[in-house]
Order: structure tokens, then sequence, then C-alpha cells
């Protein structure tokens, strides 16, 4: 992942030369600030894991370029880590994170406001605030939304009684609220939507720490798990982790047993399967399918799978010039949709776009991903992978990932969770620097 | 459970030879090479067409470009293209191009499931063209192709086979109540492995061959739909459809496997 930087270490030895002895360099980088110029506008729409990664980035490959992060929140929650904090295991600001050392550091311009239109001949982007953004490079890292067509019944007030929790902050407390308001004795229902949608292994980390809550807390309850897909990430890992820590607490259902859920009734609490089976919950937490966050539609930038297509060595669209997507949004596989696959794209887009700034050809691309998932407290598990471009798409690189060990002492999904934790903090760091 | 083909990340011989021929670009990608090869390259397909040359527009697949699972990617095909009034068609062939056996499924239609408009899932082994072909009743053929790349998430890999027991839970959903001449949707869904015969277990003994080979759909005394299914038919068969029934009966399913065991599971429709 450092290798996107190999070819602009000029950038960073100037860092490291310090001010002084670089200042006379700066003569012959006619591109670089000189008497208040910059070297490019770029605005970063979206301010997660993708976006305030974009943003630190291009300020670290050339201070000189002008760059804007525009995201609606001054607290960002990560859906990452979000599940611990259903489990009991994490309050709300340990993964509570802000923009003052993009700000303040790195001399990120953060504006509070939200995106609201995007003309892509103009190179503009319209503002909640009235405001017009003129850019050089535009990065969009909008994340996903929900498509409220997709389940009968289910739509944005529904959501309100039968809470996703797939965008961290609001909703995840309210399905906190909920989980601690039921009776002990009841059932926790997950609908688990098919591929591709945010995070692969979340829904499955979340059936776990929500066991966890139930073991201390509700030892009577259980959790059900209605499933649009046959096979899911880690399944072998998943379903061992959960016999071993909570016997038969969890059921899987999976979409060959009629785990398909067409109908949702929210004021019911009740979900109706493809082939007619119902069934009640006492707490009910929809994942709807998803698209690309509705910013990208604005901007022309997805296509009809309702995700945005890219150029894989840059991240740029393949439909929209001088636009970059990170992240969730995009169509990447197989590099999954996930908070570390969005930093690392977002490091391929702030060396391609510093390098499209001066003329030069982007650097090589390449990444990597882990996702860590904690089963229980002191029980983790991970699958990794690294990516490169090969025949022009992207691709596994063979034998350079994998997932933990099968049969392993406890002693090793401990270490791993351990190891979820350094992860989170690392990734973190890199991301925002600043926790709230 | 439906590891029956091997994900590979290689890229169809189709990519390649794009890529290998950058400078005739143009060439590759005049409508003529585009939709000529999928189907004048497949023999099954081939023998089907018999010489004739079929018409591409009318019949429609619909597939994702990008499947993170091979093993089940949902597919689906409409028919509106022109047929004389009294024509309709008879059959719709489904092939993957791409995998060792390239037979997905035969559906054989008549005057009860005339307007075709049929979703199943399929295994695509690697990345490679879907064709369809279509015969009408009078000797029209249509044909369409789709591209769908392949790939394997790193957080979707998988770790457990399950085991999936054959021909059990049979399951059937069907409004009972139709005005006649009305379309009716029908979604069935039954359990069974669909055991290619190319697969080995883990100790290396290949697996034998076990598939539901004929699923049958009667109204009364008729067949209303026929589906002839193939190795590349997904693990436990998802089969939506329609039928235009102009009478009241009993609807009875039928599924055969190649052991000749079978399921059955009856409906009672009434028609207005």
């Amino acid at each position: 992942m450092s290798q996107p930087w190999n070819r602009l270490s000029r950038r960073q030895l100037l860092k490291g030369l310090g001010g002084a002895s670089a200042l006379p360099l700066l003569g012959a980088m006619p591109s670089l600030a000189i008497g208040g110029q910059h070297a490019g506008h770029v605005v970063v729409v979206g301010g997660g894991f993708g976006g305030a990664t974009a943003a630190k980035y291009l300020k670290r490959a050339n201070p000189a370029i002008k760059v804007t992060l525009v995201e609606p929140a001054e607290v960002f929650y990560t859906c990452p880590f979000s599940n611990l904090f259903l489990g009991g295991l994490r309050d709300m600001r340990s993964i509570a994170h802000n923009y003052d050392e993009l700000r303040q550091r790195y001399g990120v311009d953060v504006i509070h406001a939200l995106a609201e239109d995007i003309d892509a001949d103009a190179h503009k982007v319209r503002l909640s605030t009235g405001d017009t953004l003129r850019y050089d490079r535009l990065v969009l890292s909008p994340g996903v939304d929900m498509r409220w067509d997709a389940l009968d019944g289910y739509d944005e007030a529904a959501a309100e009684k039968a809470p996703h929790a797939w965008k961290a902050g609001h909703q995840t407390t309210l399905l906190k609220q909920q989980l601690e308001a039921m009776e002990d004795g009841g059932t926790f229902i997950i609908v688990a939507p098919d591929n591709p949608y945010r995070c692969p292994p979340g829904p499955y980390e979340r059936a776990g720490m929500v066991a966890h809550y139930f073991k201390e807390h509700k030892p009577n309850s259980k959790v059900l798990i209605l499933d649009a897909k046959d096979n899911f990430s880690k399944q072998g890992l998943f379903t061992a982790g959960w016999q071993r820590l909570y016997g038969d607490r969890i059921e899987w259902v999976g979409l060959s047993n009629d785990g398909r859920v067409t109908r949702v009734d929210a004021d019911n609490l009740e979900v109706e399967t493809e082939f007619g089976t119902r069934h009640r919950a006492d707490v009910l937490n929809v994942i709807p399918p998803q698209k690309a966050g509705w910013i990208a539609d604005r901007a022309g930038v997805t296509d009809s799978s309702g995700w945005v297509p890219v150029k894989p060595d840059t991240f740029e669209s393949q439909q929209v010039s001088d636009i970059y997507v990170v992240g969730d949004a995009t169509v990447a596989a197989p590099m999954p949709k996930s908070g570390f696959c969005a930093n690392a794209q977002a490091k391929v887009v702030a060396a391609a776009i510093a390098s499209s700034l001066e003329q030069q050809p982007a650097p090589t691309a390449y990444w990597a991903n882990t996702c860590y998932s904690l089963v229980g407290p002191n029980y983790g598990i991970s699958v990794a992978g690294v990516y490169r471009v090969t025949d022009g798409a992207i691709a596994e690189v063979p034998g350079a990932g994998g997932v933990s060990p099968a049969d392993a002492p406890d002693t090793v999904r401990a270490l791993e969770a351990e190891y979820a934790v350094g992860w989170y903090n690392a990734i973190c760091q890199d991301t925002w620097g600043t926790q709230v | 459970m439906s590891h029956s083909y091997r994900i590979k990340t290689a890229l169809s011989r189709r990519k390649v030879l794009q890529h290998g021929a950058a400078g005739l670009g143009l060439i590759l990608l005049s409508p003529f090479a585009w939709a000529s090869e999928a189907w004048q390259q497949l023999d099954a397909a081939k023998q089907i067409l018999n010489g004739a040359t079929p018409i591409t527009q009318g019949l429609t697949l619909d597939l994702p470009h990008v499947s993170e699972d091979g093993s089940a990617v949902p597919l689906g095909i409409q028919f509106n293209g022109d047929l004389a009034d009294d024509d309709y068609l008879t059959d719709i062939h489904l092939f993957a191009a791409g995998n060792p056996q390239p037979e997905i499924a035969t559906f054989r239609l008549n005057e009860l499931s005339r307007y075709p408009d049929i979703a199943t899932r399929v295994r695509l082994n690697e990345t490679q063209h879907v064709v369809a072909i279509a015969k009408s009743h009078q000797g029209q053929t249509f044909a369409v192709s789709q591209e769908v790349r392949i790939t394997v998430s790193g957080c979707l890999m998988r770790s457990e086979d399950s085991q999936t027991e054959p021909l059990t839970n049979p399951r059937v959903s069907v409004n009972q109540q139709v005005a006649a001449g009305d379309s009716l949707e029908v979604r069935t869904l039954i359990n069974h492995p669909m055991e290619t015969g190319l697969r080995e277990d883990s100790s290396g003994e290949r697996l034998p061959r076990h598939i539901i080979e004929q699923f049958t759909v009667r109204l009364g005394d008729e067949v209303a739909f026929e589906a002839e299914l193939h190795q590349s038919i997904s693990a436990n068969p998802y089969l939506r459809f329609h039928l235009t029934p102009h009478q009241s009966g009993e609807l009875v399913f039928e599924w055969q496997d190649d052991q000749d065991n079978q399921a059955r599971h009856t409906s009672e429709l009434s028609v207005s």
C-alpha cells in the first residue's frame, strides 16, 4: 500500500528536508504554490474512510494542492466497531471522529454542508449553503444509500421502527435502545441482503455481538438471521464461533431455505419471505439492498446497477472525466465494500490526482484489505486480500491473503480480537487522526 | 455447498482476444462481430440454430454485469419480440458458454406459458458469455447474449460445505385466484445439491453426478410449463415463470432427478 507513493518520493523528500532547504527548489517546479497560487483545487465530497483519507493524502502528496472537504456531519461515527457498541463492548464516543486534524495539521478546508448537486461539465459542486465550489478534480466518497423501493413496506419511516443501523449514528443508538428495552425471551431478527452491499461480514458480526449481549443480560433470547444469500463471508468460521460461544442461540436461514424476505411490516415487527413464511420479531433489524450514495447519481457516474464503474488503475469514473470515486459506492469487486478498501482506494486516488495535476502518469496501483470480525469479545476472525490490476481489471493476488484457520485454539481467536482493536485504532488514526 | 466449478480469476478467451488485438479494436467492436460471436462459437447453440440466422431483437437477458458469487448468479429471460398472432415461443435454451458443460436449461413453452418471463439462478465458473436461443412454433429463431464478470470478493470467501438433502422442501408460491387470460406469476424452490459430477470431495474422490433433470407443471391434464435442467443450474433450483390459465383446476408441480426420484406439490387454482 505504500507503493503508490514511491513515485511521489520527491515530495516526501521535500517535506523531510524542511522548509528552508526546500524553498530554493520550488522555483524549478512551476505548478507548486508560489505567491498565493495553488496547484489545483480538489473538492472531496464525503468525510468517511474514503473521503477523509483522500483529503489528507492529497495534502501529503502536494501541500500546494487546495483541498476542500464537504461533509455535513461535524462528528463521524464509523460503521466498523458499531456492532461492538450494540454488543455493549464500547460506547458511541469511542467510534466518533472529527476533522480537526485535517484542518489544523494538513490545511484541508473542511465545510460542513451537504453537496446538493454536481455540474460535471462546468466542474461545479453546489452546496446546501447556497455556495458553489469550482473544482479541477472531484473526489466522491458518497458511501451507500438504502434502496427504499426494494423490500415491500420498508421505507424511511419504517426504518424508525425497524432500524437498518447500516449507517452508524442515530440508527445505531435506536437499535441499541430497542435491544435494551426488549423483554428477556424475545427474538431479534436480522434481515440480511444479497450481494453487493456494505461490509459483507457485518450482519454476522452483529449476530454474534447481540448474542453476547443476550448471553449476559437476556439469556433466554434468540437471534434469527433471514438471509437473501446461500453463502456469506467467513461462514464456516462464524458458524463454528457461534456454536462455541452461544450454542443454539443464533439461527441462520439462507436463501434456499426460504430466507429471502420480500415484505416488511414495521408496525407489527413482522416480515414475510418469498415463499410466504411469516416471522415475528421483538426487535427487527432490516438491512435492505443498497446503492451508491445519491450524489453519485447527480454526478452521472452510476450505471444501471446503481453503483459506480471506475477505471481500475486510478478509480476515475468510467463515465465522467475528472471525477474520482472511492469506497462502497464503486464497483471494485473482488475488493469488498469495506472501510479498509475505501482507505486504500483513496490513497490510490490521491496519488493519481496529484500526478495528473502535474501532467504525470499515475503510479502503479495496488491495494490490501483485512476484514476483522468479532464473534465474541475475545474471539476474533479475519479475512485478508491483496489486489492489483491484471488485464485491465482488479484481481486478487493469488496466495497473498487468506482467512483465519478453521481449527485454532482460543488463544488465536483472542489474539485476533486484539488485532482487530489495533487495526481499528490504526486505520482511524490514518484516516482522521483525531478522536472526539 | 455449490462449489461444483472452481471460480477462476482468469479472463475469458473473448477478453484476451479483445486485449490482444487492441489495434483491431474497431473491427471487434462492430455490431457484426459482437452479435454473432457468442453463439456462433458454441456447438450446442449452433446445433439448435441449424444454420438459421437468429433475430437479435426481442429476447432479453437480465444478468448482473459483475457477480461476486459464481455459484448462484440471478438470471432473467424475457421475450417481447414480434411474432405472428397465431405463433408463440416453444423453446428457450440457455447456455453458459465458458462452463465445462455449457447447458444451463431448456424451457418448453406452450399456449399456457406463451409470455415467457422466467428467472432462475445459474452457476458461472468464470467470466463468460451467457447465451439464450429461442424458437417459435412456426420456426422463427431468436438469440441474445450477455457477458458476466465473475469475481470473488475477499470478504466473501467461504470455508464450509453444507449438506443438502435431495428433493426436499418443495416450495411453491402462486396466487390461488386469477382472471382468465391474466398472467399468473409462479415461484418454485426445492432443495437439491445439483452435484455436477465434476467435483471432488475432501479425500479426492469424484462425487457422482446427481441433478434434477426435469421439472413439469400441469394444469389438470395439460402440461403448462416444462424445464429440462442441467449442471449449470445452481444448487437448490429456483424458477420463477408465468402462466396464462383459462380454466380452473389443480396445478401439479413435479421435480424428477437422475436417480428416478420425484418430488411433487399441488395447489388449487381458481380462474374467474
